[in-house]
C-alpha cells in the first residue's frame, strides 16, 4: 500500500509536501486563538439572574453584544450541550430544554444556517435524549440533535498543546464548525468535585474512559486546548449538589445564565455555587485542579477579581 | 379465480413475511407501536400448549394462539400454505434454487413420515420433562431468532457502510450522523447454519422441512384431521398426475390422486389448476379416517416416548442443569426472568428481548445454561448493560418468561451483585481519581471512600451492570456482576433525595 503511493507520488506533490511539513513549526507561532480577535464588550463574564430561561439568555446576550458577535450570516453552529444522562429535566442532570430551545432560536435570528446540538452520552441515547426532553426541545427549535455514539463521526487529531492527551479522537462538527457554543450544566462530581464548562467537553471526544486511566483532571485541560468555545453558556437555572453527575441528588435553584468567551472565567465563576465539603465554604476556582491546570496551562483566567463581571437582571 | 390463486398465495406469503420483518424492526425503542411486536409468536400455538403446559398455568398473551388452532379445526390447515413466514422463505428458496430439480423419481415417504411423529413426540415428552428441543424447531421461533441474530447485524454492518458512501454522493451534507451501533451476537453462526441446512433440505424435497420435521406443522395436521373444507375429485379425473406433482407437501398419493391425506394438505389450492377441472374443494362432515395414514406402531411411540424421557433425565442427571450441580453465577437473566429451572421451560429463544435490549447486553447462551437453556437470553453486561429507564424485554416476550414490570417495578429487581477486583481497579492499585463506576451507577450502590476508591453497597445493587460495562481497564472489567441466583426484591429508596432543598 505504502509503496504504491510512493510510486504514484509525483515530484510536484512531494515538494508540496516537503513544503508543507516545513510550515507546521512556523504556525506555532502565531496566536493559538486566532479566531478571537473579535469585538470587545465591555464585559468579560456577564451573569443574569431572576426570569424565565428565555428572558434570562436575552437579558444576558446584551452586554455580550448579542449573539450577531458571535453568529454571521450563514454560519454553522454547535451547541455541544449535556445530555449525557436519562434523567428528567427537573433533576437537573441534564441541560434546562427551555435554555436550550431559546439558545438554539437565538442562533437562527442571528442569521445561522443550521444548528447542531451534539453530546456523547453516557446513558444510552435514546432515552437520554427522550428522557432529558432536550431532543423534542431542540428539534422543536429546528436544530438537529444528535448523538456521538457512532465512530464515524469522529476524527483522529493530535493535540499540540496537551501535556498529557496527545491525540484523541474529536467529533468532526465540532472541529470544523464556523461557531462553537459550550453549553455546561454546572453540577456536583464525586471524582472530579465538580462538572463544569470544560469537563462538559469530555463529550466531544470517543474515549472518554482512556482519560480516567491517564490522569483525569490534566485530561480535561489538553482536550480544551484543542478548540475554545467561541461562547460559554453556563445553564445554572438548576444546579445538582450531590450526588453527581448522574443524580438523582439534592438541587439548588440558583436561576442563573452565565456567558462568558472564557471558558476558564466561566468555570472559576460557577464552582462558586457549589460548597467545598473539606472546608465547608463555597469552592475557590483553585480547588478544581482541572481550572487550576487550564489556568495554568494559559487557557484563560482563574481569578474572579482580575475579570470584568457584569450582573444583569431579566426582569 | 382458480388462475389467481397460486398468485394470491404467494401475495398473502410475502406480505405476511414483510409484515413479520417490519415487527422485527419495531421491536426497538421507544416501543411505542400499537400490534405486539411479538404477534407471530403469540398466534403460534405450538408454543401456546408447550409454554402453558411447562408454566403450569394459563399465559395471557398466548391465548389468542388457541383462536388459530379452532380455525385450523375448521378450514384445515391453512397456516402453513398462507401465512407461515418460515414457509414462505422456504417456498422462496425452493423456487429460485431448486425450481430445475427434477423430483419425478419414486419417493416412499412413508418412514419420513413417520419420524415426523416420532419426532414430535420425542420433542413433546422430552420438553415436558426438561429438554426444550421443541423451541429450537418451533417455525415461528426459528425464523424471528434467525432474522434477529443472523440477519440484523450483518444489515446494520453493510448499512453503516454503504451510508457514508451514499453520503459523499450527496451535495454536501454538514451534519454527519451516527452510525447505528452494530449489534452483536455470540451466536449467529450456528443459528445462521442451521436455517441454511433447513433451505438445503429443499433439494430432496419440497418444503422438506414443513412436511416431516416442523412440529407447528405436525401440530396442524393432527388438528386439522376433522376440518370441514375438504378436496373433492370427480370422476372426470384422468389420473395426469397435474396435482401430484404441484402438492407441494405430497399429498395427493401417486397411485390414486382421486383421494388425498387431508390432515397433511396445507390448502395451497395448487391441485386446483386440474386440466380436466375435476378438482374442487368444499363443505363435507368431518372424519378421522384418511388416506394411506402412517403407520405409527405402538412400538415406534413407545420408542419415541423412552427416547424423550431419557434424554430430559440426561438433562436432568447434567452438572450444568441439576439441583445440586455447577452453579454458574455469570449467567445474569433479564430483570423480571422466571427462576432459572421454569425459565429455561417456558423461554423458547425467539430472540425478541435479543432484538429489543437497546444496549444489546442480552445475548443469546449456547451452552452456558446446558442444552435445555440454548438460546435463552443472558446479560453479558461487558457488551451491553441493562437500562434503568427500560423494561423492554418484558414486554415483548411472548411466553412471560420475562415476567412484564412496570419501569419502577423493573428498577427494584435485582438480578446481581457487582463485585470489585481490588487488584486490577484503577482507583485500588493506583492513586489515579477514576470512579467511573460511582459516576455511572443509576442506583447510587457504588460510593467512594475517602481517597476516592468504589465500594460496592450490596443491598442497592440491581446488577444492571453499567460499572462493569463502563469500566475503563482493558480487557475483562475490573468490576464484576455476578447473579444473585434468585432475582430478588429490593427495598424502594426514599424519595426525599430526589426533592430539591
Amino acid at each position: 500500500m505504502d509503496r504504491s503511493l510512493g510510486k504514484n507520488l509525483s515530484r510536484r506533490q512531494f515538494i508540496k509536501g516537503v513544503a508543507a511539513t516545513a510550515a507546521i513549526p512556523l504556525m506555532d507561532g502565531l496566536p493559538f486563538y486566532g479566531s478571537l480577535a473579535r469585538a470587545s464588550s465591555d464585559a468579560d463574564l456577564v451573569i443574569a439572574q431572576n426570569g424565565s430561561p428565555t428572558k434570562l439568555l436575552q437579558a444576558v446576550m446584551v452586554p455580550m453584544g448579542g449573539m450577531e458577535r458571535f453568529v454571521k450570516k450563514g454560519q454553522r453552529v454547535v451547541i455541544k450541550a449535556n445530555i449525557a444522562w436519562a434523567r428528567t429535566p427537573e433533576q437537573a442532570c441534564t441541560n434546562n430544554p427551555e435554555l436550550l430551545f431559546a439558545l438554539i432560536r437565538m442562533c437562527y435570528e442571528a442569521g445561522a444556517k443550521r444548528v447542531a446540538v451534539w453530546d456523547h452520552t453516557c446513558d444510552n441515547y435514546q432515552f437520554a435524549f427522550a428522557r432529558s426532553g432536550l431532543k423534542e426541545a431542540g428539534q422543536k427549535a429546528g436544530a438537529d440533535v444528535l448523538s456521538g455514539h457512532g465512530r464515524n463521526v469522529y476524527k483522529q487529531v493530535d493535540i499540540p498543546k496537551a501535556k498529557k492527551l496527545k491525540t484523541a479522537e474529536v467529533l468532526k462538527d465540532v472541529l470544523e464548525t464556523d461557531v462553537f457554543i459550550n453549553f455546561p450544566i454546572p453540577k456536583h462530581h464525586f471524582a472530579t468535585e465538580l462538572t463544569l464548562g470544560m469537563k462538559n467537553l469530555m463529550g466531544i471526544v470517543w474515549d472518554m474512559e482512556i482519560m480516567h486511566k491517564i490522569d483525569l483532571h490534566q485530561c480535561i485541560a489538553d482536550i480544551n486546548t484543542l478548540r475554545k468555545p467561541d461562547l460559554v453558556v453556563v445553564d445554572a437555572i438548576r444546579i445538582l449538589t450531590t450526588n453527581g453527575p448522574k443524580g438523582p441528588g439534592k438541587t439548588e435553584d440558583p436561576n442563573q445564565v452565565i456567558v462568558s468567551t472564557d471558558i476558564v472565567s466561566a468555570d472559576a465563576y460557577s464552582a462558586t455555587f457549589f460548597k467545598n465539603p473539606k472546608t465547608n465554604k463555597p469552592f475557590k476556582p483553585e480547588e478544581v485542579r482541572f481550572v487550576k491546570l487550564a489556568h495554568e496551562m494559559g487557557l484563560g483566567e482563574i481569578d474572579l477579581g482580575k475579570i470584568r463581571v457584569k450582573k444583569v437582571s431579566a426582569t | 379465480m382458480i388462475r389467481i390463486l397460486p398468485f394470491l398465495r404467494r401475495v398473502a406469503q410475502s406480505l405476511s413475511f414483510l409484515f413479520l420483518l417490519y415487527l422485527v424492526i419495531k421491536t426497538a425503542f421507544p416501543l411505542e407501536i400499537k400490534i405486539p411486536v411479538d404477534l407471530y409468536l403469540r398466534l403460534d400455538p405450538f408454543i401456546a400448549i408447550i409454554s402453558t403446559l411447562t408454566h403450569k398455568g394459563l399465559i395471557e398473551r398466548m391465548l389468542p394462539a388457541f383462536g388459530v388452532l379452532l380455525l385450523v379445526m375448521i378450514f384445515g390447515n391453512f397456516f402453513c400454505g398462507w401465512f407461515c413466514p418460515m414457509g414462505a422463505v422456504i417456498d422462496f428458496f425452493d423456487r429460485i434454487l431448486f425450481r430445475e430439480k427434477k423430483r419425478t423419481k419414486p419417493f416412499d415417504d412413508q418412514p419420513l413420515r413417520r419420524f415426523r411423529f416420532g419426532l414430535f413426540i420425542f420433542s413433546v415428552i422430552a420438553g415436558l420433562m426438561a429438554f426444550q428441543v421443541m423451541y429450537l424447531l418451533d417455525p415461528i421461533s426459528l425464523i424471528t431468532r434467525t432474522l434477529i441474530i443472523a440477519f440484523y447485524p450483518p444489515a446494520i454492518y453493510v448499512f453503516n457502510h454503504l451510508l457514508p458512501q451514499v453520503q459523499s454522493l450527496l451535495p454536501k451534507n454538514p451534519f454527519i450522523v451516527s452510525s447505528i451501533p452494530l449489534p452483536v451476537f455470540k451466536v449467529n453462526l450456528f443459528i445462521f447454519l442451521f436455517f441454511i441446512a433447513i433451505l438445503v433440505l429443499g433439494v430432496v424435497r419440497r418444503r422438506f422441512w414443513c412436511r416431516y420435521l416442523c412440529p407447528l406443522g405436525t401440530l396442524f395436521s393432527v388438528f386439522s384431521r376433522f376440518r370441514f373444507l375438504k378436496r373433492s375429485v370427480t370422476d372426470e379425473c384422468t389420473s395426469c398426475q397435474k396435482c401430484v406433482k404441484e402438492c407441494p407437501v405430497g399429498a395427493i398419493p401417486e397411485k390414486a390422486p382421486q383421494t388425498y391425506r387431508h390432515p397433511d394438505c396445507i390448502s395451497c389450492f395448487n391441485c386446483l389448476e386440474c386440466p380436466p377441472r375435476a378438482v374442487s374443494f368444499g363443505w363435507e362432515r368431518p372424519g378421522w379416517k384418511t388416506e394411506s395414514r402412517v403407520n405409527l406402531s405402538r412400538r415406534y411411540v413407545v420408542g419415541s416416548i423412552a427416547f424423550g424421557c431419557f434424554s430430559a433425565l440426561m438433562i436432568k442427571t447434567n452438572p450444568l442443569q441439576s439441583e445440586s450441580g455447577l452453579k454458574n453465577n455469570r449467567l445474569i437473566r433479564p430483570p423480571g426472568a422466571l427462576p432459572e429451572a421454569e425459565f429455561v421451560a417456558v423461554c423458547t429463544g425467539c430472540g425478541e428481548c435479543l432484538k429489543v435490549c437497546p444496549n444489546n447486553g442480552l445475548q443469546s447462551t449456547f451452552l452456558e445454561a446446558g442444552l435445555a437453556g440454548l438460546y435463552t437470553p443472558r446479560l453479558i453486561p461487558r457488551i451491553g448493560y441493562c437500562e434503568e429507564f427500560c423494561n423492554f424485554c418484558g414486554r415483548v416476550c411472548p411466553t412471560e418468561a420475562i415476567r412484564p414490570l412496570s419501569v419502577e417495578e423493573k428498577r427494584l429487581i435485582q438480578i446481581g451483585v457487582a463485585h470489585i477486583d481490588k487488584t486490577r481497579c484503577i482507583a485500588w492499585d493506583t492513586d489515579k481519581i477514576c470512579l467511573v463506576c460511582n459516576e455511572q451507577c443509576s442506583y447510587h450502590a457504588i460510593v467512594g471512600d475517602e481517597k476516592k476508591r468504589p465500594i460496592v453497597k450490596e443491598e442497592k445493587c440491581t446488577g444492571c451492570g453499567i460499572c462493569e460495562n463502563k469500566c475503563p481497564v482493558d480487557g475483562e472489567s475490573a468490576i464484576i456482576v455476578y447473579s444473585s441466583g434468585v432475582q430478588k426484591k429490593l427495598k424502594p429508596e426514599n424519595s426525599n433525595n430526589n426533592k430539591s432543598s
